[in-house]
Formats: C-alpha cells, structure tokens, sequence
C-alpha cells in the first residue's frame, strides 16, 4: 500500500512530478465520524477534541505525496483547552448581545476588531499543526495586512458598485497564501486580477443565459396557470429545481476555474509548485450530489461528501517537487494555542445558524 | 542482544527535518527498538522502551512509532500493530471498525439530537427562565421599547379620552384576575405595521393606533388580544425562546462544528424552522391563557375568535375566504395544502385554526 520511500540522497537535481493519492474510504470513515459522534455526545461534548484529532488525521494521513503522508499533529487537549474557551467566550458573547440590544453594537463592533486577529490566529494553528515529512507549515499575516484585505478593500470595493470585486479578491486570496511557508520557505502566489475578472464574466453570461431561458420558460408557466391547466404545477417544479441547479453550476464553474488558476501559478520558494486541472462538469456533479446527499440525510452524510470531495481534488492535482523538498529542516515549534481557531469556528457557525 | 521478533519493513523519518529513509524497525526482548537502514544495514536509531510512544490507531493508516526527538518510524503495512499497544490504545479504533457500535451512533445520534431539541434544551429553558432575576425582563422590555420606538413607532393619534377609557377597562380586568396592574401597562403608538398588539418581556403591552380603531366599537374583543398577550409575558415566552435559541445554536455549533457551505447552510434552515414550530406552540399556549381568564370574567372565547377574524379582515384576507372555510366537509382544496405547507415555515398556527379552536374551547378541557 505504501509505495518505497527513496533514500534522500539519490535522484539529486531533478525536479520530480508527482500525484496527490487520497486512498480515504467512504465507509470507513463514516464509520468513524459517527463513532466520533456518539462518544462525543455521550460524554457532553468533551470528546468531540479527539473527535476532531481522529477525524482530522484520517483524512491527513490518507493523503500521499511520494510515499509520505500529510501529519495532523495537533494533540486533543489542546483542541480541548482551545475549545472551553472560546465556548465560554461565544457563549458570552450571545447571551449578552441577546440581554442588551445596544451592548449587542458595541459587541458587533468589538467581534468587527477582534475578526482579523481571529483569522490568523485560526489559519496559524491549522498550518503549524499540519506538517509533511516532519515540517510543519506556518502561517505569518499580520493585523494590519489582514484588517486591509478582509475589511478596508472588500468595504472600498463594494463602493465601486462590486466592478473591483475581482480584484478585492485576487488580493486578498494572494496575501493569504503569500503569508503560508514551509520549512522557512514562502508560499508566492503569481495570481492575475485579470483571470478573476474573466471568471466573474464567464459566471455573467451563464446567468444571462439561464435568466432568457427562464424568461420563455417561465412566460410559458404564467400562461398555462391562467388557464388552469395543472401541467402548470409541474413548471413550477422545474423553475425551482432548476433554479437550485443553476447556484450550484455557477458556483462549481467560478470555483474550478479560481482553484486551477491559483494551485498552477502557487509555489513554494525553491522547493515546489502544483499543477490543478479540475474540470467543471464533474465538479457540478460532485457539489450538486453532495448537498443532495447532505439534504437526504440530514447531515449524516456529511463524512461521505468530504471523502468525494477530497478524493476528486487530489485526482485533479500534481506537485511539482524540487530537490531541495527532501532537505527540509523544520523552522516551528508545537507551542500554539488553539483558541483562536475554535473561537474562529464557533464564530462562524454562529453567523450562519442564525 | 536477542531479536526473536521478525523485522518490520518501513520508513524511518527523521526528528525535524525532510530527510527520510527506507528502514526495518526491530523490537528487542527487553522492548527496546533498533531502526537500521534498508539498503546498507546502517543502524539509524535506537530507543528505549520507554522513549517512544505510538502514534494513534487509525483505520487503515499504519500505527507509527515516535521516538522521544520527534522521529518517527512508519511500517509499511498499514494493518500492523506493534505487540506493545495497549488495548486503551486499540479501543477507538476498534469501536470505529465495529458495525454494531456505528449502528448503536446512527440511531443514538439522531435520537440524541431530537432529544434535545424537544425535550431537553425547552424544558430546561422553561425551568431557568424561573430564576432569571427581574431586571433581566425589565432591562430586556425597556430596550426593545426603546428601539421599537425608533425604528418602528411613531407617536399615536388615538384621543386622550379613549387611551384612558380603554386603560381603565383594562385595569378593571387586571384586577378582577388578581394580575400586577403597575406590570401589564399599555402603550400607544402609530406604526406602519397595522393592526397589532405586542407584549414586552417585562409585561409592557404595546397597541398600534390601527387596532384601537378597528376594535374601537368592540372593547371585549380588543380586551381579548390583550389577555393573549400578556399570556405571552405569564409565561415568560420570549425569555425561553432566547435560552432555548441559545442553547440549540451552542449544541449544533458543538455537535457540528467543522462543518462548511452547505452544511452549515441546511443546519441554519432546520434551526429556524425549529424555531418557529416553538413559536406556534407558544402562540397556542398563549391563547388557551386568554380562553380561561376569558372564561374567569364571564366572558367567551369567542371574543378572541371574533377578534381574530376582525384581524384577518383588516390584513386583507376576504370575508368570502372566511365563509368559506367555515363550511366543514369540503374536500381540502389546493389552497389549503399549501396552507398546511406554509404552517411549517410561519411562526404563527393559522388563525382559522385558532379561531375554530376558540369556538370548541371548553372550560372542562382546561
């Protein structure tokens, strides 16, 4: 199963290409995620912190680059301390702002202050907790790039009516990845605005086109309720179908075209860079007959939707190795809190269950 | 040195950096470990049994073995286990594998949620709101006044002469039920949102000028809502729809926490379709309030369904769709689906239920 390592010192000077395996399994890990579950439930939430190792090191350790498996390391008591805490914190948060509508301002405004710092603190000990080969990746934005790229340009080009959306975006995708090293090595993404501008475009012209064909459609629908023919139910059916459709075509072309477009102009300074070739029609496939699979089962699906996914990502990516990869020496310690990343969870949650 | 135990083919990475080599681990009798290189049989590590540990069992990944620098020796087969794991070491993995304990999660999980959801998180809402101090309803109640009045609110036109004439019926009511006078006080304004009554958490009960005109011939009707509001405050509704909203988002945010996009998306759905099945639940509750102090005074409940159908009217439901309904027996048409349909999403029930059950109301019932 695991393919022989080759010794450090051999095929010098050559950079080698190499495909991502995932050898994750569906089964399985639905098996383990509901375990996971139940023992988290049946001891009020505390074990949710292995939960989370177990679930995290599956999925990392069934990802192969040349024989090596990507390590979780981040240990349960950590994720455990990291979680009472922000628990605490959250559960402040809501029970004040829900008491005091208009301490609830001062506190939106507190969370607004405290989002930056949150996000690095959060993207900090997922990267410092992942290593390949024993080096861990690290993470090192700091408040003010992160307060001007997620507040100040999104803010400053909402102003300009979205028309420099895509170019908010490009930079904000090329800071975050320009603060990820490796073994002291940058992450330099080489992203265009252009390339941003031309999927927003692409994304246009299909909703331009769904939009005519639900104009004729839908005129065909009005006509047949004022007759009070009942195939006029079934047009409606349709709309709405193909109307959940659409969202997710037009979310599956932007996605697939942003994530070549960043993972092929990505590297990692003298040691790697990827290639990513996902095509759109599968990857349609694969968000739409997730959250169908997610709505069927409320949510109990969700293990199985992350293997596909992770699976059909991997198929569609290669590293490009350098020679330099395999004389790595690890630049991070393991000290890290984890508070910054639950609490950046708990937060997100909660804007999204409201 | 005595190495009974066959070699262990794998990898040996090294303690902080990249360098990796193909290597066989060999346990000794005393339970130390030998890692010697693969190809040229050059010793690269060694351990004592107690300078290592092992790496967590996880399905269908190899166990590793971590050596006290950080170093790691990773088997190559995947399903071996070194002799020296403890069965506590094997457990979750074992519980993982086995379909009877996946089967015990898929009927506990589901069943864990739906318990707390219904019966758990509310009851426990119920029996906390008890406790809350006053001022937490009081400070809540002068609050939401206070940005009502700037959102939505505008002063009332209604004469001083009717406020008090209505205000006055009101008190006589209070004290005929033996309810605080000083805590269910009334307040009157003008407001976009038509005719409508709202009780604050701390008994403040606010009339919009559209429902004093349209009741203003009916006083028992008016007389009506406002008992069903402050069955509202009696049972403290809106404090335990906030624990229990609280309480709900804590758990799914546990239960579910490192899910993304859609996921999140569908549990925000289900949570607010909860949300709003309590919400009717209460709103019933609150009427069968209203029914029996109704009931105490002499008066009927019909005033409440009189009042509800003046309601409706005024909202631009037609009295033919009234009528209609009244006539039971009739095959259920489309509309009405779609009714029960849109009972899942509204916080409200459907108020020709609510009048048809204030109708049937009997004071045995109670």
């Amino acid at each position: 199963m695991n393919p022989s390592v080759s010794p450090a010192n051999s095929n010098a000077g050559e950079t080698r290409t190499l495909p991502v395996i995932f050898s994750g399994k569906k089964g399985e890990y639905l098996k383990i995620w509901l375990v996971n579950m139940l023992l988290s439930i049946l001891t009020l939430g505390i074990y949710s912190a292995w939960a989370k190792v177990r679930n995290t090191q599956y999925l990392y350790g069934h990802t192969q680059i040349e024989g090596h498996r990507l390590q979780f390391l981040a240990t349960p008591l950590q994720i455990l301390r990291g979680r009472i805490m922000a628990v605490i914190v959250f559960g402040l948060y809501v029970i004040i702002s829900s008491l005091h509508p208009i301490a609830n301002l001062v506190l939106m405004l507190l969370l607004l202050v405290a989002l930056p710092w949150l996000l690095i603190q959060g993207l900090r000990f997922t990267l410092r907790m992942t290593a390949y080969r024993n080096v861990r990746f690290s993470f090192d934005a700091n408040y003010g790039g992160v307060l001007l790229h997620f507040i100040v340009l999104p803010a400053l080009g909402a102003l300009t009516f979205g028309l420099a959306m895509p170019w908010v975006i490009q930079r904000l995708q090329k800071y975050i990845h320009d603060s990820v090293s490796f073994g002291g090595h940058n992450f330099t993404l080489n992203s265009s605005a252009g390339y941003y501008y031309k999927a927003i475009l692409v994304c246009i012209g299909l909703a331009i086109l769904y939009f005519i064909g639900l104009g004729i459609f839908g005129s065909g629908v009005i006509t047949a309720i004022s007759a009070g023919n009942p195939a006029a139910l079934g047009g409606m059916v349709i709309i709405i179908a193909s109307y959940f459709i659409f969202g997710y075509v037009v979310a599956a072309v932007y996605q697939s075209m942003i994530r070549n477009h960043v993972m092929n102009n990505l590297s990692i300074d003298g040691v790697a860079s990827f290639n990513s070739s996902v095509e759109v029609k599968p990857y349609i496939w694969l968000m739409l007959s997730n959250s169908l699979l997610l709505i069927f089962t409320l949510g109990l699906a969700y293990p199985v939707t992350q293997i596909r996914k992770n699976a059909f990502l991997a198929e569609a990516t290669l590293v490009n190795l350098q020679p330099a990869a395999d004389h790595l020496v690890n630049t991070v310690d393991d000290k890290y809190s984890a508070f910054g990343e639950e609490a950046a969870g708990l937060f997100d949650a909660d804007l999204s269950l409201t | 040195m005595a190495t009974d135990s066959l070699p262990i083919a794998g990898t040996f990475q090294m303690a902080g950096r990249a360098e990796a080599h193909p290597a066989v681990a060999r346990i000794n009798d005393n339970g130390s470990v030998q890692i010697i290189a693969a190809n040229d049989q050059r010793p690269l590590h060694y351990s004592n049994a107690q300078d290592m540990r092992y790496g967590d069992i996880i399905p269908g990944l190899p166990a590793e073995l971590i050596f006290a620098d950080g170093a790691r020796f990773i088997p190559n087969d995947a399903s071996y286990r070194w002799p020296g794991l403890s069965t506590a070491q094997r457990l979750p993995a074992w519980l993982e594998a086995h379909w009877l304990t996946v089967l015990a999660a898929v009927i506990l999980v589901p069943g864990f949620v739906w318990l707390m959801v219904y019966k758990v998180i509310p009851s426990a809402a119920g029996a906390s709101v008890q406790y809350l101090p006053e001022f937490v309803a009081t400070e809540l109640g002068e609050q939401t006044l206070d940005l009502l009045d700037r959102l939505y609110m505008e002063p009332t036109q209604v004469s001083r002469a009717q406020q008090e004439k209505i205000t006055d019926e009101w008190h006589s009511i209070l004290q005929r039920l033996t309810l605080p006078q000083e805590k269910y006080r009334l307040y009157f304004r003008a407001s976009s949102i038509g005719a409508n009554a709202l009780a604050l958490p701390d008994g403040s009960v606010i009339l919009t000028d559209d429902i004093v005109e349209l009741m203003q011939d009916h006083p028992e009707q008016l007389n009506a809502v406002l008992l069903h509001e402050i069955g509202h405050v009696e049972h403290k509704h809106s404090l335990k729809m906030l624990a229990q909203a609280t309480a709900t988002t804590m758990m799914f945010a546990m239960m579910f926490g490192d899910i993304d996009g859609a996921g999140e998306m569908i549990l925000g759905v289900g949570s607010s379709l909860l949300q709003s099945a309590f919400s009717r639940d209460m709103e019933r509750e609150a009427d069968a309030f209203a029914y029996t102090q109704l009931h105490k005074i002499g008066h009927s409940p019909l005033d409440f369904a009189n009042a509800m159908r003046a309601l409706m009217t005024s909202h631009g439901v037609s009295e033919e769709h009234l009528h209609n309904h009244s006539n039971e027996g009739d095959e259920q048409n489309d509309g009405e689906r779609a009714r029960d349909v849109m009972e899942y999403l509204s916080s409200h029930p459907d108020t020709l239920e609510r009048i048809q059950a204030a109708e049937e109301w009997q004071p045995e019932a109670q």
